[in-house]
Formats: C-alpha cells, sequence, structure tokens
C-alpha cells in the first residue's frame, strides 16, 4: 500500500465531487495531483483508481459530452450519491438514529452499527445522553458468518456450507431476523427454505463470482414470511388450578369448574409448542383435549418418570 | 486483511467530517472510533492534509490542525459532511427503529415520529431482502425503566414470576435493558435480597420510579449450582436460548453435553418438563430425583 496512491485516491475523489461539469480524463491528468509518467501509465492508473473507490460504493457516473467520441466522455461523482444532507434529520432523529444503531453495538453486527454511527455523529456532534445507550442486543450469532450471508444476498453469490450434517449449495434470496435468531432464506435444488444461521457448521462460503444467479422478480421476503406463518389452527382444552399459570390466565379467559380447577382454550399451531406450554406449568395445568396431546405428553412423562 | 489504498483513502476522508462535527477530539478517541491505532490516525491526518482541491495551492487543500493530541478541520473543502450510510448500515438502522417502533407503541408521539423517520431511512436505499419476522412485544414501562436507569432511580415492580408462577412486589436498582432471544429483559439489583435478578421486562405488571438509589451496588454474586444435561438433537434450541449461561459444552453422537451456571433450579425443572423427553439431567443427583418424582406425580394425574 503506497502513501502515493491513497493521497492519488483522495483527490481524485474530491476533484469528481467538487465539478459541476463532466471532467475528462485529460483534464483529471492535467490538473488532479498524483496521475504521472506516460499516458498510457496515466490511462492504467485511472482505470484502476475508478474500478477501486466504485468497488467500495462510491457511484462515479460517466456522461458524455460528444456521444461520437470516446475521448471526450467524461466522469463526476453527484453529491448526493456520496454525502448524507446535513438537513437531512432533525436534531431528535439523531438521537433516534443513535438509538437504532447502538441496539447493535455488542452484537453479531457491531462492525455495521459503529460504521454508521460515526457518521451519524458527523451530523449530530457528541450526544450526552445515557438514553441512547439502552437497550442493547445481546446475541450468540458468528459475525463472520453473518456478515459473508449479508454480502451474498445483497451480491448474489451462491453458498456453501455443512448444516444438519450435510452438505449444502443454495442461492441466498433473503435474511431475517426472529425472536433473536437469524435465518437465511435460500433456494437450495428446487425449494425455496429457511436455514437458522446458529446452525450452520463451520464455514459459510461464497462459490464464484458475484451475481451468479437470478433472484425471481415475484420473490417477495416478507410475503413469504407471511404465507411460512399461515398454519393451521387448533383448540386445546386445559385445565388450570386455581391461582396458577398466571401468564396464561393473562392471555386467555377461563370458565370456573370446581373450587379447584378452571377450564381455559387456547388455540395452537404446532403440537410441539403447546406441549412445552403445558409442561413448562407441571402439576398445574393439565390437558383435557384433543386425545392426541393426551397421550404424547403421558408418553413423554412416561419417559421421565422411568429415568 | 491487508488495507487497500482505497479503504484508507476513504477512511481519511471519513475522518474530516467527524473531526469538524467534533471540534476538539482527541487522537486516542479517533483511534478507538475508527477502531485503529493512534499512530495510523496521525498518519491519515497527515495525509489528507495533503490533498485537496485541483489548484492545491494552500487555499485549496484540506485544512486540519493537531496539538496536544487534539485534532480540529479548519477548511473541509468539499468533505463537509459525512458520506452516505451504507446499504448494510441502513439494515442496522431500519431494524432497530422497528424495534424501536415495537417497544414504543404505547406512546403515539413517539411512535408517530419513529415512522416517519423510518420512512425517510427508507428512500436512503436499504433492502427489501433483509428483514425482522415478527414483531417485538411492546413495553409499557419502557420509557420510565430507560429513566430510572440513566437517573440511577430504583423502580418498584410488580412482576409475575414465569419460573414461581406468581406475581411478587420487587424494589430494584435497574442497571441494564438487554434484548436476547427476541424479548426485552431487565437486569436489576433487587434491594431486598441484595442480589442482581433477570426480569423479562414484558411480564412486569405494575412499575413505578422511585428516590435516587441511595444503595451500595451488592459485591456478593448470586448462588450458582453447576447443572449437567444431555439434549438431544431435536431439543437443540435449548442450547441456542441459553449460550449465555453454557460453560462447556461437547458433542457425543446423537446428543449433547452442557455444563451451565444456574442460579435457579425451580427454572430448569420446569425447562426439563417442558423439553421432555429430550433432555437428561446428569447431575446433580438431587434434581435427577426430584425430576423423576415430579413426572411420576405428573403422571398420576392424567
Amino acid at each position: 500500500m503506497s502513501a502515493q496512491k491513497t493521497e492519488r485516491l483522495i483527490n481524485l475523489t474530491l476533484a469528481l465531487l467538487a465539478t459541476k461539469k463532466y471532467l475528462t480524463k485529460a483534464e483529471i491528468f492535467t490538473t488532479v495531483a498524483g496521475y504521472t509518467g506516460t499516458p498510457e501509465t496515466m490511462e492504467r492508473m485511472f482505470e484502476r483508481d475508478k474500478d477501486e473507490l466504485r468497488e467500495l460504493g462510491i457511484e462515479i457516473e460517466v456522461g458524455g459530452l460528444d456521444p461520437l467520441f470516446e475521448d471526450d466522455l467524461g466522469y463526476l461523482i453527484r453529491s448526493e450519491t456520496f454525502q448524507l444532507d446535513v438537513n437531512q434529520f432533525e436534531n431528535e432523529e439523531l438521537l433516534y438514529l443513535t438509538m437504532s444503531v447502538n441496539l447493535w453495538h455488542n452484537s453479531a453486527l457491531q462492525a455495521n452499527s459503529k460504521a454508521a454511527l460515526l457518521k451519524i455523529q458527523s451530523l449530530s456532534g457528541p450526544i450526552e445522553s445515557d438514553a441512547v445507550n439502552l437497550p442493547v442486543i445481546s446475541d450468540a450469532e458468528n459475525s463472520k458468518t453473518l456478515s459473508t450471508a449479508f454480502d451474498s444476498v445483497e451480491k448474489r453469490y451462491a453458498l456453501n456450507f455443512q448444516y444438519k450434517g450435510s452438505e449444502r449449495k443454495v442461492q441466498p434470496y433473503g435474511l431475517y431476523l426472529q425472536d433473536g435468531f437469524w435465518y437465511l432464506v435460500a433456494k437450495e435444488k428446487e425449494d425455496i427454505k429457511s436455514f437458522k444461521m446458529q446452525r450452520i457448521e463451520g464455514k459459510l462460503s461464497k462459490i464464484g463470482k458475484e451475481f451468479a444467479f437470478i433472484k425471481p422478480a415475484e420473490f417477495d421476503l416478507a410475503i413469504f414470511l407471511a404465507k411460512s406463518r399461515l398454519e393451521k389452527k387448533e383448540v386445546a382444552v386445559l385445565r388450570v388450578r386455581k391461582n396458577q399459570g398466571h401468564a396464561l390466565r393473562s392471555k386467555y379467559s377461563v370458565i370456573e369448574i370446581d373450587d379447584e380447577w378452571d377450564q381455559m382454550e387456547i388455540e395452537f399451531g404446532f403440537d410441539q409448542e403447546i406441549i412445552q406450554t403445558i409442561l413448562w406449568y407441571g402439576p398445574n395445568v393439565l390437558v383435557e383435549k384433543p386425545e392426541k396431546l393426551r397421550l404424547e405428553i403421558k408418553s413423554r412423562l412416561q419417559v421421565l418418570a422411568n429415568g | 486483511m491487508v488495507e487497500t489504498a482505497a479503504i484508507r483513502a476513504l477512511r481519511s476522508m471519513d475522518l474530516i467530517p467527524f473531526v469538524l462535527e467534533n471540534p476538539g477530539v482527541s487522537i486516542a478517541e479517533l483511534a478507538e472510533k475508527f477502531s485503529v491505532t493512534q499512530e495510523q490516525i496521525k498518519s491519515d491526518l497527515q495525509l489528507v492534509f495533503m490533498c485537496g482541491l485541483p489548484g492545491y495551492t494552500p487555499y485549496d487543500l484540506i485544512d486540519v490542525a493537531f496539538e496536544d493530541g487534539i485534532v480540529s478541520v479548519i477548511d473541509p473543502q468539499v468533505l463537509n459532511r459525512p458520506r452516505n450510510f451504507s446499504s448494510n448500515e441502513i439494515v442496522v438502522i431500519a431494524l432497530g427503529l422497528k424495534m424501536l417502533i415495537d417497544i414504543n407503541q404505547m406512546n403515539p408521539t413517539a411512535t408517530a415520529k419513529l415512522k416517519k423517520l423510518s420512512e425517510k431511512v427508507a428512500k436512503l436505499g436499504g433492502s427489501n431482502s433483509i428483514l425482522m419476522a415478527g414483531d417485538v412485544s411492546q413495553v409499557p414501562f419502557f420509557e420510565i425503566i430507560s429513566k430510572a436507569i440513566s437517573q440511577q432511580r430504583v423502580l418498584n415492580l410488580q412482576y409475575h414470576s414465569l419460573i414461581k408462577d406468581q406475581v411478587t412486589n420487587r424494589l430494584v436498582l435497574p442497571e441494564k435493558l438487554y434484548f436476547l432471544n427476541g424479548s426485552l429483559y431487565l437486569l436489576a439489583m433487587d434491594i431486598n435480597i441484595d442480589s442482581d435478578r433477570v426480569f423479562k421486562v414484558e411480564l412486569i405488571k405494575e412499575c413505578e420510579i422511585g428516590a435516587p438509589a441511595n444503595v451500595k451496588k451488592s459485591v456478593a454474586a448470586p448462588v450458582e449450582t453447576t447443572v449437567i444435561l444431555d439434549i438431544q438433537r431435536e431439543n437443540q434450541s435449548f442450547i441456542e436460548r441459553n449460550s449465555s449461561i453454557i460453560t462447556a459444552m461437547e458433542e457425543r453422537g446423537k446428543s449433547t453435553r452442557v455444563h451451565l451456571q444456574v442460579s435457579n433450579l425451580e427454572w430448569i425443572m420446569r425447562a426439563v418438563l417442558s423439553n421432555a423427553p429430550g433432555i437428561t439431567v446428569i447431575s446433580p443427583e438431587s434434581l435427577v430425583i426430584e425430576i423423576k418424582e415430579t413426572a411420576g406425580d405428573l403422571l398420576a394425574l392424567y
């Protein structure tokens, strides 16, 4: 890494940012500090500089002064694509922005959180309020894996990883956060599936080049998620002991059966979920219907009781 | 990772609007904020000091002053504003705002402002491929709790404990609010028992702010027991949800053996029952017996 090159990149960015009209290569070579050597050398330098800046997300716009002559092509960076607008956010909004990024400062997304905070503080100056430091998200995600996934969704890299004991090759379509866990939505063979990020074993590897597959235009992550939540609802009839099961009582109403018990009806989607809830309360919540839940709970308890 | 000239160029440029808005910032603070060494910050500043607009007379150069470890910008040239947020940064902001909207549902003024801000942020780009599924529970007492933490005041809580399945009144000194597994928790010192406790915020039924705290932070750590469990693959989410208290873990074919530090054995009892038969208690022996008996008693009720 050379300081001259860094200096030249800064000067180039500043010149392209300050200009109101497209700057031709010839103008760049004569006015921007750092371009020296033969015309071919300068040409190569410029092409590389431009590519490297673009790779880091800087939009260098190309415009023709005369469309017939490529020599007359010019370049500029529009301020609105490069910089935030100072008046974009009110002071209170800057406070909320600070809170929203600070949420992540201990999480696997802390690098993004830190980078965003720098920019917010470049608009707001120092914020002297403890309130912006709470709450925080605590997670056990692997930040490297998560950042590879973010990058692959954005740049459409195919991915390769070990999951539930087998090797997977997928096309990532999206990511979502649910109950504090990240999930990757990806196409594996012909199916679109969710993979829990923490269950990815070992390394998450990109395969091949960026933009390696086409994500169907009709795929919409929000709709995909809404669909997977539409599950069949069944009703369980429970017996809840008096003065017990407070969390359930605050969500569902009861009918009195006798001095000891009340009856409660709960809608549920998955057997596993409702069984876990019922068993949590031990002898204070029993299931009456449906029969399949009674049988399942009894057989599970049998295993525990037999040790 | 080797730093490229382009990455260094961007960081050097990012320094300018930051210092402009935070005049008198120290080299040490810049190093911390930008995650590089102080030497690197100095050399970055020296570098941008040499840069500027074509013409390159002193008048066209970026003008930075740093003396005695304190930095200020005299002339930023075109670098008077920070760079735009990257798409990943927008994701972090957008998801954060969504969570703030959810927890502030009881406060219509704050919610309206947050929603307006979310729309502004969405216009900056962002992604419809990275989302939050479902909502975070609303937290009616969010403002009161935040206030109590920042002003170091005590809180009177009416708390419904899921573990004991009862509602109790607690006097606490709140320390920290955090999200874990999608729920908001409050870490606070329970003044009457002189020990730290964790409260699930959605189970707080009533909450009143009290006097400034006049209590010393307890130094006594809560009494913890080491519990050893074997967990079947199907019950893996128990491990994922409790990773913060797991001290050791060992794969054993179809199951995983974990060591946990637990301050409340009643919680473990309920968790084992609830995950039956996917979790087997290995130690302590008293818990093994208790689980067996409880399961037997419960079975008798069916």
